[in-house]
């Protein structure tokens, strides 16, 4: 197992007028080849954030002030924009958060993945672009017909598709999935969940999944991490997560969502608002909101380390909570 | 004493808290708002600056200019000074900007200054008669239109893209040709016919947004006329746009009149283009020596551009108050 | 789907037209004196041709007849007798000063789309610099400057301080008096050599489309033709006899051209800027760079090509402004178009000729608009099916 992505105390700002918001501070996570990650957190906590660090696109206000991304064991942070453009799509390809406008309305959905392969690999001649685009259209389960048509002429869940047919398109190490089905209907959003996994076991891709429901992502992460207000607060492969969650706020979410095959249980709702990115204190950020909150969480910030083989939690309290957990159970 | 004291003013406040006082305590609310984001429109201010200097100019400083200084310069040293008959035959005319006449005098010996701010007024009465006609035109009939739809929208629709495609100073060229337009009429005759233009489709797009909301349909519910949902529920929400595009019109009203006249096709005594035609016929301006005799057309010419530019700038202002999209951050 | 669309639009245009003509009919009507006494009012007139224009026009008929008969007269070019040029009619004046107008217009008009389009898409794209805060003024002056003013300052400069431009005129009686040749013939002359290589480039555009998928391909395909085609026209015109004369009206066409041309492109440059904001605020756009393309590919391929729609929408409203600043152009450099001709004849009375041109200009108005909706269509693929 050879890392592909290591993150190391990541800190990404924006500069707003009101001031300086910390939406990446100090993230430090590695992924292996072919391993799969999911990033989970409410709108805001710092997810897409992330993603658009490791590909450096990132808007005009927003700098990476310290901390490391290697990729294939080189550090992305200090590339420069034309040596970043090489590893775009060919190394590191997403599939967006807004699939339904992240095609071009005015170029064949064709074309538009064509595009991404004969820019990468200029030796490709057009016919053979096409058949590559056309095998992907199968593999993502799509007439190769459809090439030739506008974006305007898809369907929610076919640009969907064709979006990640394009991230596809030049076999990158690593895609970023950043809420890919959240626009959709539920029954198209699994089979597109399926698809993606598939495909991605089927090549030997990494993958990282961005999402905000934590039940999507169990089922295609392998390993979850759990982000609140710019960190990473607690992250574990997917089962342990489930059966031992430790910090707070994953209790909190996995109960503010419902379970098909377990007992009715009241769904819990986390009190508080959304943390303000913008004035960070300088205790445990989740304090506030937090139930079990003594002291301690309001004087310094918990540091994030190993409670158990291969999970981490940043949480004052961590064994304290399993144990309320497991009476419950 | 002091609890008795407040409890007073509150009663008296609540007594007083009629509908009509509440609405207009929401209008100075909504106009403070709005005022904050257009005063941070740079565009916007230096716009509303110019005009300010020149409503001042033509409404305030004229008027005791013309009583006290230019008064000797008339003939009949008895009335207050004309520019349009006060003629100075004591030099030869057309003289250079001297301490006597500041911006020099035109062909006929009247004095430049004094003709342009005589002009100020008539040009403010015609651009906001026209826009104001334009306005409560084009917002009847967008409302009125997008309320009903059907029809009645369709017609109007088809309407407004013959007007939008009318050659309009060719056509105000030939009706001033043919008939005796005075500055009254063409504010009439602009005001009709660019109301049934592109600014009902503007506003009835707006419209169309506004009778989506949900309140629209509490007020139906709750029993209120179509009428009264037009000029109470639609009309006011739409008033921003109106007034928005009301100074565009006035440009366009200020040009038209200019061009107009300085083909003298109006029948008027002064304004800002006919100071200009009158240097043209008399043949002062002729392409190598203009800047010989450059009081006559450039304070005119000057005056047309910045006071349509002026409005155009507030427009532009305006738009980013109506806009939010087109806002920095 | 193209053809239906087309079809559908002229369809639209035409009822315009009808409409248009409605218009212009009854505001004559409601002139003091109404079409009967506008028409024949000319002195040069023997009773005898008041007459026939009566019995051509039908003007003793109910009003709505004589509607009728003012639209079939329209559309079979018989306009009236000028007073002016008696006895030439209307249609004749027209068809001799149309095309000028059209070369004028087409000319400018398609410098200035050129040059608003590039210069706002740069403007959005280095958004925050001092260039942009310039160029921003200055396209904001030249768009509310009074027109005549530009003009008084633009015939100055190039005309009399710089001497490079001839002043005013269609072209120049001191070289043409010697010959026999008409300038007009000279003049459809150039137009349908600028009407050939604007197909050749057409053409060659589609070409290049069909047969390369390579961009550097393409590019080679249409530049080498248009030059071919450039190169060749200009060679025939240097060996022909005539080439001077032609290239005397051209050179009179300059400062006409660049006036329309500064008047419109202010126009063309803000909305592609407002327009390129927004469409880099699109997702597609951090797609296309997420792909990894070149920043000039995803400016210019990606967000100045979606961002250009708006801008020829925009042009189709500024239609009307375009043609107003054209009449004063025109008459402001005796440039004998159908804005001189428009006014000229309103001055002298001339009611006939007006209303023609007035007629006219409006049909090459709504021409224009559908022109510009059938490339629209071609540009962008929602609109098509």
């Amino acid at each position: 197992m050879r890392p592909i992505l290591e993150l190391r105390n990541l800190k990404m700002y924006y500069d707003t007028q009101a001031g300086e918001v910390k939406a990446a501070d100090d993230v430090s996570f590695t992924l292996n080849e072919g391993e799969s990650i999911g990033l989970v957190g409410e709108s805001g906590c710092g997810k897409t954030s992330i993603s658009m660090s490791i590909m450096k696109l990132l808007p005009e206000n927003a700098r990476i002030i310290s901390g490391n991304i290697f990729f294939d064991g080189k550090d992305i942070v200090k590339l420069s924009n034309d040596e970043m453009n090489k590893i775009r799509w060919a190394g590191i390809s997403m599939v967006f958060q807004a699939a339904m406008n992240s095609l071009n309305p005015v170029y064949r959905v064709g074309d538009q993945i064509i595009e991404a392969i004969t820019t990468h690999e200029p030796n490709v001649t057009f016919e053979e672009a096409r058949q590559r685009v056309a095998n992907l259209y199968k593999l993502v389960g799509l007439d190769p017909e459809r090439m030739d048509n506008y974006p305007h002429e898809y369907s929610g869940g076919m640009k969907q598709r064709a979006v990640i047919a394009m991230s596809l398109a030049c076999n990158p190490k690593l895609i970023i999935a950043d809420e890919p089905t959240t626009a959709l209907d539920v029954i198209v959003q699994d089979t597109i969940l399926r698809e993606l996994e598939k495909v991605q076991k089927k090549l030997n891709m990494s993958m990282i999944y961005i999402s905000h429901d934590i039940a999507v992502i169990a089922e295609v992460a392998s390993r979850i991490a759990i982000m609140y207000a710019g960190k990473i607060v607690e992250m574990s492969d997917s089962v342990t997560i489930f059966k031992r969650p430790a910090h707070p706020y994953t209790v909190g979410l996995m109960s503010s969502f419902p379970s098909i095959r377990g007992e009715k249980k009241e769904l819990v709702t986390i009190p508080g608002e959304p943390p303000n990115l913008l004035n960070a204190p300088d205790h445990c950020r989740f304090a506030p909101r937090c139930p079990f909150a003594t002291d301690e969480c309001w004087k310094s910030v918990p540091s994030y380390s190993e409670i158990e083989t291969n999970h981490f939690v940043a949480c004052f309290h961590p064994q304290n909570l399993k144990k309320r957990v497991s009476a419950n159970v | 004493m002091m609890a008795d004291n407040s409890n007073m003013t509150i009663e008296a406040e609540a007594k007083l808290e009629s509908p009509l006082l509440i609405r207009s305590k929401l209008l100075w609310r909504a106009f403070k708002e709005n005022w904050s984001i257009f005063s941070k429109s740079k565009i916007g201010m230096v716009g509303l600056y110019i005009v300010v200097i020149f409503a001042v100019a033509g409404f305030i400083v004229y008027p005791i200019l013309a009583d006290t200084v230019w008064k000797t310069t008339s003939l009949n040293a008895m009335v207050s000074y004309n520019p349009v008959t006060g003629y100075d035959f004591l030099q030869t005319n057309p003289a250079p900007p001297s301490w006597a006449h500041l911006l020099g005098t035109d062909p006929l010996g009247r004095d430049v200054l004094a003709q342009l701010l005589y002009s100020t007024p008539r040009e403010f009465m015609l651009g906001i008669v026209a826009a104001l006609i334009t306005v409560i035109i084009g917002t009847l009939i967008g409302t009125v239109a997008a309320y009903f739809g059907g029809a009645l929208d369709t017609f109007f629709m088809r309407l407004a893209d013959i007007v939008l495609l009318f050659p309009f100073i060719p056509f105000l060229i030939v009706i001033s040709g043919m008939m005796q337009v005075d500055l009254l009429t063409l504010a009439l005759i602009i005001g009709l016919l660019s109301g049934f233009g592109g600014i009902t489709i503007v506003l009835r797009s707006q419209g169309l947004i506004i009778k989506s909301r949900p309140f629209i349909e509490s007020a139906k519910v709750s029993g209120a006329s179509d009428a009264y949902i037009i000029v109470n529920h639609i009309i006011p929400n739409v008033m921003p746009l109106s007034f928005l595009y009301m100074m565009f019109n006035v440009t366009g009203a200020i040009f038209s009149e200019a061009v107009l006249s300085f083909f003298g096709l109006l029948n008027i005594k002064m304004s800002w283009g006919l100071m200009i035609y009158t240097a043209d016929t008399a043949g002062y301006i002729i392409g190598s020596n203009i800047w010989n005799y450059w009081w006559l057309w450039l304070p005119a010419g000057a005056s047309i551009t910045l006071l349509c530019g002026a409005f155009y700038f507030i427009g532009r202002g305006l738009d980013e108050v109506v806009n939010p999209r087109l806002r920095k951050r | 789907m193209m053809l239906k669309y087309i079809g559908n639009r002229i369809l639209q245009i035409a009822i315009l037209l009808v409409i248009y003509v409605a218009i212009v009919f009854f505001m004559l009507h409601a002139m003091p004196g109404g079409i009967k006494t506008l028409l024949i009012s000319n002195p040069k007139l023997t009773p005898q041709a008041q007459e026939a224009i009566i019995r051509a026009f039908g003007l003793n008929q109910p009003l709505w007849l004589q509607f009728v008969d003012y639209m079939k007269n329209v559309f079979t070019l018989n306009l009236g007798i000028s007073f002016s040029y008696y006895p030439t009619p209307v249609w004749n004046i027209i068809a001799e000063r149309l095309p000028r107008t059209v070369l004028l217009f087409t000319v400018a008009t398609l410098i200035a789309f050129f040059v608003g389009f590039a210069s706002g898409k740069s403007l959005a794209w280095n958004r925050g610099k001092t260039t942009e805060y310039v160029s921003t003024v200055v396209g904001i002056i030249t768009y509310t400057i009074f027109t005549p003013l530009l003009i008084f300052v633009v015939i100055w400069f190039f005309g009399s301080f710089l001497g490079i431009f001839p002043l005013n005129q269609f072209l120049n009686p001191d070289l043409w008096i010697h010959t026999r040749l008409n300038a007009q013939v000279i003049f459809l002359y150039i137009l349908m050599t600028m009407l050939i290589i604007g197909a050749v480039m057409l053409v060659s555009y589609i070409m290049a489309l069909r047969f390369s998928h390579k961009v550097r391909t393409r590019r080679m395909i249409f530049y080498l033709s248009t030059a071919i085609s450039v190169i060749f026209s200009v060679f025939f015109w240097w060996v022909s006899p005539v080439g001077i004369y032609a290239a005397d009206i051209l050179w009179h066409m300059v400062l006409p051209v660049m006036t329309v041309t500064i008047i419109s492109y202010a126009g063309n440059m803000l909305v592609m800027r407002d327009s390129m904001l927004e469409t880099i605020k699109e997702d597609f756009i951090t797609t296309a760079r997420a792909k990894g393309l070149p920043d000039k590919v995803v400016r210019d391929k990606h967000a100045a090509r979606t961002a250009m729609l708006p801008v020829v929408t925009n042009f189709v409203l500024s239609l009307g402004f375009v043609v107003s600043g054209g009449v004063i152009t025109e008459t402001l450099f005796s440039w004998p178009g159908m804005g001189m001709t428009l006014l000229d004849s309103t001055l002298a009375k001339d009611y006939p000729l007006a209303a023609g041109a007035l007629i006219f200009t409006g049909i090459f108005v709504l021409i224009a608009h559908l022109v510009v909706d059938i490339v629209y269509a071609f540009l962008d693929p929602r609109i098509r099916y």
